[in-house]
Parts: structure tokens; C-alpha cells; sequence
């Protein structure tokens, strides 16, 4: 039933699978990235690293570092391929926190998100007959706040990429030319997703997720999921606040609108650890999974806004199995099967029935032989 | 409905049965626990990518643990997991060939639905007739596929004592199938359905359960014991066999029976003469029961009617049958034969299809769905009804999702889950899309392949897609004119016109860079149709150069060529910018006008300029003068 693809070197810290599986990029706690290549479409082959590298050097490698494939004696002269702005680089010694894939359309390119917070956009590229190398193509830096999340979505004709920010602000980038990966605009500032509910002062955001759905065709308007946990700072402490709310872009306004939010009021000190928006094959309705601390809900939201603007949502279930934080949720490529992993070291699987009634379906137990 | 929640019967992918319990699967994957992260991807299908990693620990823990690594000194493992690999009694590549040889029985089955369904737009009886036939070929098809009939023993000496041969064992898929086209397809033996049964348990009764005491495993034992037991009509196991192949109408078995009884022994023959009488009485009623059925074939007893006399015996042995069934059915281990049996003969589609699904897997429901409904409005119904918890679906089209799900994890089975997908009505093109993009496109043979599925079902949106991903992974691969192709065949205008634009800035600078894009520009072909966006480039191009011959030369001859490349190409409106400085602006200018002078003179050789395109250049030529000062 299994077999093993790779092994990863010690202070692995996240990965992230490319869109059709077959390149694993690995994040590790040194700030370096590794990327795993499997072979072909043949099932028989395992990952091989093909390229390791360090997205955030420690502060005593100031030099940029190729650190796999390690370079030939004889080109070792050359200038290295991997590039870094270091004047530019806040340097911090620090890991890698989570490595996003740019969709295909954009080339074979990554967002990374260190622990400091910054993020920066990574792209494989050729040139002439050189071999292949991992090249920087941007850093998005903040003074003020650290990227806690960052999500790729495609319109028809951009890119685009939503990023949360400690702040509490969320950021929507447009890459201007669909060629280059380094010239992006801020099309949107979202300042006030939870500025509105505070009264007595600025909010910390500890952490978010984001998830875009994924658009069938071009009719479709582009709107993404996000969710949101923060300090609110009270009298004399501070409270935790949730947020999940669903944003969609105003084509004629050109300006992003929440069009519906996913909890009640009831939820608001429940933390959202991941969410996940499955893929439409034609059902009359979105389905959207959230995992918080009281479990996973599943919720159906309507396709198109109502009279008010907002999207009619219902929470289907609210499914519990993880002992502890749920940590990942992924829907398999038919929008049937979700996939959720926690800190109990297991994957489970959930399916809804011919009754639209959902259960557990089976569960992975990953935490070795104790 | 099956209704409980947690009910594996009508789950959507058959993950192995435990209704109670949620099955649980340790993952071998050697790591040293404990394990701090667990992340994972669904690759292909039913495939899952889990990535285990190990916590992360300070320097000085590390430097403890130095000496005792073993497992503990790698960050983690990422294992490939298969999910619902079902039927454990078909090898793999017997399963494939069995997903490769189901296609075109399939195919064609669906396709003489549609065209039925264009035919005749209201169901008649012709049009069942007709569509009936249809299944039934489908159905022998596909029955060939899953292995052949046992032959009846082909040895011409036979041995009196081998009442029973054990066959190589039929495999439980092929068995299935047999027993659902008996009850749903084959129109003509309907009347004989049970004899048919005889003949299926004469084949099949050993798959039944691997536990119980069926009659095959009697049998089976019955004829080792034959050879040792001198006085075998002492033995209760004897009378037992023959009831039991009585009956099922095992008869030929209950006749070699009858004739290993002692008083058959030459050396007992006279003194056991009335014995011998009635033995051979019922052997000889056994031979010549009535069967009602068209024929027998060779070696098989009793006597054929073709009318309905023992209809009401009949009814009573196909009660015994499913008594017997019913009996098997507590047993936890029996095999999922028993349980379609029985929800055969309760009619109840529902425990088919959950059956067939739990013991045989996505492609037996997928494909048996198809003879369920040839007789039945109320399965016809069940099965082809939309339902909003399903999405929007019935549940025929979920069956097909899932089996062609199951199809694409893997990578040489990807390929005919179309066939199946574009027989679903609601969702099936929307999960090809998701199929075809999530394959990998670095393969070159891989495109082709996907932009043929593409073409098939007119997938544009989908095809364009799979072009751009093809166009920047050249592109950005240093396969620039590789690249253009591709966006060209996208007809991918905005990344067309970034490279346009970046060409276009090189066009006439005579360096390095230049003549690289200039090669590119090139290769494009000189057939500027084809080149797309990129067309008006090589016209740029060869303007540019005849504009250096006039300043070179200022020859008439020259003149007039950069006259007509300015009118061919329409170059002066060109709308981003002025294309020509105030210096080239003027000099066109003054040329246009030695050009109008040289018409007045008697040698002047007419060409075949348009008749207003003197004026229309020297109109663009002042617009674009005019822009030139401003934006200077």
C-alpha cells in the first residue's frame, strides 16, 4: 500500500507539493530550500534533491550559497548561479516557516515565508545552454510586519497573490508581466479585516490561512477564503479572536468585497488552523473545509451573491477525529475526499455518503513504531 | 438508502469494509519517532504523498544524541500511500488488463445509447428490444474479459472413482459477473434461471465461502476419502454428498455417487440383488430428472422440457437456494458471491451495487451498473436520479467519478479514465479538466497526449493551458523560440506581446543582445501568418533595413521599397508610440516627394501602388511627425 519517495535531511521544517506531484520543495530550519525532482510520469520512480539552497542565510553566510548540486572545481570560479540581494535581505537567522508553488502557468517558481516573516519568490530558470538554477526573482519586505500566509490564485489574466500580515492588513499583488515573477503591483489593501471588531487598540495577528477557489472558468468571479486569528487587546489583557470570511473581487469596481463570513458569532475565540477551498467539478454549490479547535466544519456556499451581496453559506457538519491541532487539510482532485493531518501524528480521511451525511472514512496512523 | 453515517456501503471510494471502526493503517516509513509535522498531497487520484518529519532539536540535544543515531539522524521520510487499492484477489496487471479491455466494450455500449436515444425519443418496445440486445453483447464482452468458462473434463477414459473433479479455482470477479448477467441480461434464460443457477454453482459453488461447509468443500473431501473406504454406503458423509449435489441438481455427481454404492461389487452383486435394484432405480430418476431449460451440454443428465411443468418445483428448490444463502450470509468471512446472490434474489439494487462495490471494487459497480438497468424503471430510476447531496449527480455518475479516479492514479491507467468522464453528463468534463492539468506537462510526449484528449472533447480552455504551461517551461528553460510556439499556440496575447515588445526594442540595434532576438525573430519563419503577434516584427525588420538603404544610397528604387513595406505594414499608426524619429520622419517625407515627382516623368514605371496611398503615407507620416515633437 505505501512505499517510500524520498528522505529528507535533518531540520526539514515544511513541504510543498508542485500541481502535478511530481517536485517536493522542502523548507528547513538552517533557511535553506530543497527541491526533489521524481524522475517521470513512471510510477516506479522515487524523488531525487535535485537543488538545495538558502532562501535566508544565518547571519555568518552573508555570500550566497548553492549548497546542492555542489559546484565542479572547475566552475567554482564562476559566479553562483543562486543570486542574492544581501544588502537588500533582512538577514535573520531563522527557518524556513512555508514554501507556496506558483501555478504552472507562471513556470516552475516558489513563494517562501521564513520565520521572520519575510517572503520571497523563487523561479527555476535556464539560460542558453547553462544548466538549470533556482534564481530569486523578488523579496517582499515590511518594516512594520511579518507575512504570516501567502496563496496564488489565476484570473484570466494575471496572477495573483493575496498575503496576511501580522498587522492584521492583507495585501492583494498583481504580477505584471505573466513572463517575470519580479514585478508585481499592489492592486488591494485590506486594512481593516480585524480593525473592525477591535475597539480599544491594534490587534496582533499570530496566525492565518488562506485559501482561493478554484476557478472553473473564466465567467467565474475570483474570491478566496481567508481566515484570521488575533490578540485583541482588552482593559488590561488581551482576548483571542477568529475570523473566516470569504472575499471576491468586484470586476466592474475593481475592488475586493467580503461577501460572506464562515462562523458565528459563538466561533470568534475558536483559532482557524487551516482552510480549504475543495474543487468544483460541477456541484451547484462550493464546499469549504475548516479546521479550528473544535474540529473540522464543512460548509456549502452558494455560487452567486443574493440581494445583498452576500453569499448564502450553511455549515454542513462538524467533524471531529484529531487529538490536538489540526494542522493541514487537502481535497483530493475530485472535491470528494478530504485529507486532514494534526499534531496527533495522523492523517484522516473524510467523505460525505450517498446521504450527504459525512463520516471518517479511514485514517493513517504516521507516528511510527513507538 | 443504506442510512447509517458511517456505513461503508455507500461510501464514495471503497476504502476496505469496516462498518464500526474507521479502518486504521499504520505507515511504515522507519522514521525515528516521534514525529513533529505530518504533510500531505493528494498526487494522481487515489494517491497520497505523506511527508513525516522528525521535530526539530536544539544544537545541544543534537550533539547529545551524536552517539545514538539509527533512524534518529534524517529529518523525516515522504511515502507514497494508495488508498482504496481494492480486490486483493486480482494481481495488478490482471487488473489492468481487465480496465484496458473494458474500455471499448464500454464505449460502445454507450455510444448505441445515445444514438438509441436520438432514434427513437420515446422509449418503445422496439427501442428495448433493441438496447436489450445491446447489454447482452456487452455483458458476453466483458465476461470474456474476466477469464474463460471451465471446460467439463476432457479425458476419454474416466475414472469411476472421480465423481468429483476440483477445477482450478474461477476467479470470484468472473463469477459475479456471471451471476448478474443470468438475473438482469440474458433474456433467454429467464424461464430456465434456475438451471442457469445449477450450472453457475456447478462452476462457481467453491468460490462461495472459504470457511463454511459449502457443497464443493463436501465434495472435495467426499472424493479423498473414496479412494481408501471399502464400504462407503456406511459412511454418513456419502449419503450427505449425495443429498447436497442433489439438492443444487448437481446430477452427473449424485449418479457416479450412486454407482461407487457397495452393492454394485461384483462379489456382492448377487447377494445384495434388491439393493443393487433401487440403487440403480434412483440413479437412472436422477439421470432423467426434468430440467427445464432448451438443451444440456455433453456429459450433463436429466431431460430436457422446454415448458413450464416443474415451474412450481422450481420455485421451491430457488427457495431452498436462497435458505442456504440466507444461512451463509451470517457467517462474518463469507464471500461477497453470497451477498450479491442475496441481494439478487431480494432484489434489492441497493445491496448489489454495495456489494459489488465492496468485494469487487469501483470497476465491477462502474460496469455491472449498465445490466442493472435494463429491465427495471424503478433501478432505471435510482440510479439516473439527480440528487443535491451528491452534487448534483446520480448515482451512476458517481460510480464512473470514482472508478476514473481510481483509473488516474496511476500512470499508465490515466489515459482511458476520459471514456468513462465524458459518459458523465454533469461532472465528468470538469474532473478531465482537473486530470489533464494535473499531469505533468515537462513531458513533451505528455502534451501531445493531453492536447489530443483536448481536441477530443473540446476541451479549449483546458488546451490553452496546458499550451502556456508548455510555452514558460520552455521559455524560462532557455527554449525561447519553443516557448513562442507554444504562447502562439495558446493564442496567448499578453505574453505575446511582452515578448513582442522585448524584441521590438532590440529590432536595428546592432549588438549582441540584439542579435540574438533578431535570430529568434528569424526562426519564426518567414511566413508571417504564421508567426502570429509576432508577424508585424519581420516587417519592422525589413523596413528598418531598406530605411538604411535609403539613407545609404538615396535611390529611387530604394525609396519606393521602404514606401510600400510603410504601407504593407501600416507601421506609422502603430499606436503605443512614434515609431520614427523626427530625422527618419523627414527623410520619408522628402522621398514621398521625390516620389510624386518622379510620377510626372515620362519614364516614370507605374507599380501597382493603391491609388490613394501616396496621401494615406504622407498623412501617417505628418501624424507620426507631429507625435514625434510632442513626446520630444
Amino acid at each position: 500500500m505505501e512505499r517510500e519517495l524520498a528522505t529528507l535531511e535533518k531540520g526539514a521544517r515544511c513541504c510543498s507539493w508542485s500541481y502535478c506531484g511530481q517536485r517536493l520543495a522542502v523548507g528547513y530550519n538552517d533557511g535553506s530550500v530543497a527541491v526533489h525532482d521524481s524522475g517521470d510520469s513512471s510510477s516506479a520512480t522515487s524523488f531525487t534533491c535535485s537543488f538545495k539552497w538558502l532562501v535566508s542565510p544565518p547571519l555568518s553566510l552573508l555570500t550566497a550559497t548553492l549548497l546542492y548540486p555542489e559546484p565542479k572545481a572547475a566552475e567554482a570560479n564562476k559566479p553562483l548561479s543562486i543570486s542574492f540581494a544581501v544588502e537588500k535581505f533582512k538577514v535573520q537567522p531563522g527557518g524556513i516557516m512555508n514554501i507556496i508553488w506558483i501555478p504552472p502557468e507562471f513556470g516552475d517558481a516558489i513563494a517562501c515565508v521564513c520565520v521572520d516573516g519575510t517572503l520571497s519568490v523563487w523561479e527555476e530558470v535556464a539560460e542558453d545552454i547553462q544548466s538549470m538554477m533556482w534564481k530569486q526573482c523578488k523579496i517582499f519586505e515590511s518594516r512594520t510586519s511579518r507575512v504570516l500566509e501567502v496563496q496564488f490564485g489565476v484570473s484570466a489574466t494575471s496572477l495573483k497573490m493575496v498575503a496576511a500580515y501580522s498587522d492584521g492588513h492583507l495585501k492583494v499583488y498583481e504580477l505584471l508581466n505573466p513572463l517575470e515573477l519580479d514585478k508585481w503591483q499592489l492592486q488591494a489593501e485590506i486594512q481593516n479585516v480585524i480593525d473592525s471588531v477591535s475597539i480599544f487598540g491594534k490587534p496582533t495577528c499570530i496566525s492565518a490561512s488562506i485559501a482561493w477557489c478554484p476557478r472553473r472558468d473564466e465567467s467565474q468571479k475570483l474570491s478566496f477564503a481567508l481566515g484570521f486569528n488575533s490578540d485583541l487587546p482588552q482593559f488590561n489583557s488581551s482576548k483571542e479572536f477568529s475570523i473566516i470570511q470569504i472575499w471576491e473581487f468586484d470586476e466592474a469596481h475593481q475592488r475586493w468585497l467580503p461577501v460572506a463570513e464562515l462562523a458565528s458569532s459563538v466561533d470568534r475565540d475558536d483559532r482557524v488552523h487551516a482552510v480549504a477551498w475543495a474543487p468544483n467539478i460541477g456541484r451547484p454549490y462550493e464546499v469549504i473545509a475548516v479546521a479550528t479547535c473544535k474540529g473540522i466544519s464543512i460548509w456549502h456556499v452558494g455560487l452567486n451573491s443574493e440581494f445583498d451581496g452576500k453569499r448564502p453559506t450553511e455549515k454542513i457538519t462538524l467533524l471531529s477525529g484529531h487529538d490536538g491541532e489540526i494542522f493541514q487539510l487537502e481535497w483530493d482532485m475530485s472535491g470528494m475526499t478530504l485529507a486532514s493531518t494534526g499534531d496527533d501524528g495522523m492523517v484522516r480521511l473524510w467523505q460525505s455518503n450517498l446521504n450527504g451525511v459525512w463520516h471518517e472514512q479511514a485514517s493513517l496512523d504516521c507516528n511510527g513504531e513507538q | 438508502m443504506p442510512g447509517r453515517p458511517s456505513d461503508t456501503k455507500d461510501a464514495l471510494v471503497p476504502f476496505p469494509p469496516e462498518a464500526e471502526t474507521v479502518p486504521l493503517y499504520p505507515v511504515q516509513h522507519g522514521v525515528k519517532p516521534p514525529i513533529f509535522r505530518v504533510f500531505v498531497s493528494w498526487s494522481r487520484g487515489n494517491v497520497l504523498q505523506v511527508a513525516c518529519i522528525r521535530p526539530i532539536e536544539d544544537e545541544s540535544v543534537r550533539e547529545e544524541r551524536n552517539g545514538a543515531g539509527e533512524g534518529g539522524d534524517i529529518g523525516g521520510k515522504v511515502m507514497e500511500v494508495k488508498l482504496g487499492a481494492s480486490d486483493g484477489n486480482v494481481e495488478e496487471a490482471e487488473r489492468r488488463r481487465i480496465a484496458y479491455g473494458s474500455v471499448a466494450p464500454f464505449a460502445l455500449l454507450q455510444s448505441r445509447r445515445n444514438s438509441l436515444a436520438t432514434i427513437y425519443r420515446v422509449s418503445s418496445s422496439s427501442s428495448v428490444t433493441e438496447w436489450w440486445q445491446h447489454v447482452l453483447e456487452y455483458s458476453k464482452s466483458i465476461s470474456e474479459l474476466l477469464g474463460n468458462t471451465a471446460l467439463p473434463s476432457s479425458s476419454v477414459i474416466e475414472d469411476p472413482k472421480m465423481v468429483f473433479q476440483a477445477t482450478a479455482r474461477p476467479t470470484p470477479l468472473k463469477a459475479a459477473w456471471q451471476l448478474m448477467e443470468i438475473f438482469y441480461v440474458d433474456r433467454h434464460s429467464f424461464p430456465w434461471i434456475l438451471e442457469c443457477l445449477v450450472d453457475w454453482l456447478g462452476e462457481y459453488d467453491g468460490l462461495l465461502s472459504d470457511t463454511e461447509v459449502i457443497v464443493h468443500r463436501k465434495l472435495v473431501k467426499l472424493q479423498e476419502k473414496l479412494v481408501n473406504v471399502q464400504v462407503i454406503e456406511d459412511d454418513s458423509e456419502y449419503w450427505e454428498g449425495i443429498s447436497s449435489a442433489l439438492s443444487i441438481g448437481w446430477l452427473e455427481v449424485v449418479v457416479k455417487l450412486l454407482r461407487l454404492h457397495g452393492s454394485y461389487q461384483l462379489d456382492q452383486l448377487d447377494s445384495r440383488e434388491t439393493e443393487n435394484g433401487l440403487v440403480e432405480a434412483v440413479a437412472v430418476l436422477v439421470s432423467t430428472m426434468p430440467r427445464m431449460r432448451l438443451d444440456l451440454p455433453m456429459g450433463k443428465l436429466g431431460q430436457c422440457y422446454r415448458t413450464k411443468p416443474d415451474f412450481v418445483k422450481g420455485l421451491e428448490e430457488m427457495e431452498g437456494l436462497a435458505q442456504k444463502c440466507m444461512q451463509l450470509k451470517q457467517c462474518p468471512t463469507s464471500s461477497g458471491l453470497v451477498g450479491l446472490l442475496i441481494g439478487i434474489l431480494g432484489e434489492s439494487t441497493e445491496v448489489v451495487m454495495a456489494e459489488c462495490l465492496k468485494s469487487f471494487g469501483p470497476w465491477m459497480v462502474t460496469h455491472s451498473l449498465e445490466l442493472l438497468t435494463t429491465d427495471s424503471d424503478q433501478t432505471e430510476i435510482l440510479l439516473h436520479e439527480e440528487r443535491y447531496s451528491l452534487g448534483g449527480i446520480s448515482i451512476m455518475e458517481l460510480h464512473r467519478l470514482i472508478y476514473a479516479q481510481v483509473l488516474s492514479s496511476h500512470p499508465l491507467t490515466w489515459q482511458i479514465a476520459p471514456t468513462y468522464l465524458v459518459s458523465c453528463p454533469k461532472q465528468g468534463l470538469g474532473l478531465l479538466e482537473i486530470l489533464l492539468y494535473k499531469q505533468p506537462l515537462q513531458n513533451h510526449v505528455m502534451i501531445l497526449k493531453n492536447l489530443e484528449i483536448c481536441r477530443l472533447y473540446e476541451l479549449e480552455r483546458i488546451s490553452s493551458c496546458v499550451k502556456e504551461i508548455a510555452g514558460i517551461y520552455h521559455w524560462k528553460h532557455g527554449r525561447k523560440g519553443c516557448g513562442i510556439y507554444w504562447f502562439q499556440q495558446a493564442h496567448d496575447e499578453a505574453r505575446l506581446n511582452h515578448i513582442a515588445q522585448k524584441l521590438f526594442e532590440c529590432v536595428g540595434i546592432a549588438d549582441e543582445t540584439s542579435k540574438r532576438w533578431e535570430g529568434l525573430i528569424e526562426l519564426l519563419g518567414p511566413e508571417v501568418e504564421s508567426a502570429g503577434g509576432l508577424g508585424f516584427l519581420h516587417k519592422y525588420q525589413n523596413f528598418k533595413k531598406s530605411l538604411q538603404k535609403v539613407k545609404d544610397a538615396s535611390s529611387t528604387d530604394a525609396a519606393q521599397q521602404t514606401v510600400e513595406l510603410l504601407i504593407q505594414v501600416k507601421l506609422l499608426n502603430w499606436r503605443d508610440r512614434p515609431l520614427l524619429n523626427v530625422t527618419e520622419t523627414n527623410l520619408l517625407l522628402s522621398k514621398l516627394q521625390e516620389l510624386s515627382t518622379a510620377k510626372l516623368r515620362p519614364e516614370f514605371y507605374q507599380s501597382d501602388l493603391p491609388p490613394r496611398a501616396l496621401s494615406s503615407v504622407r498623412l501617417a507620416l505628418a501624424t507620426n511627425l507631429s507625435r514625434t515633437f510632442l513626446e520630444g
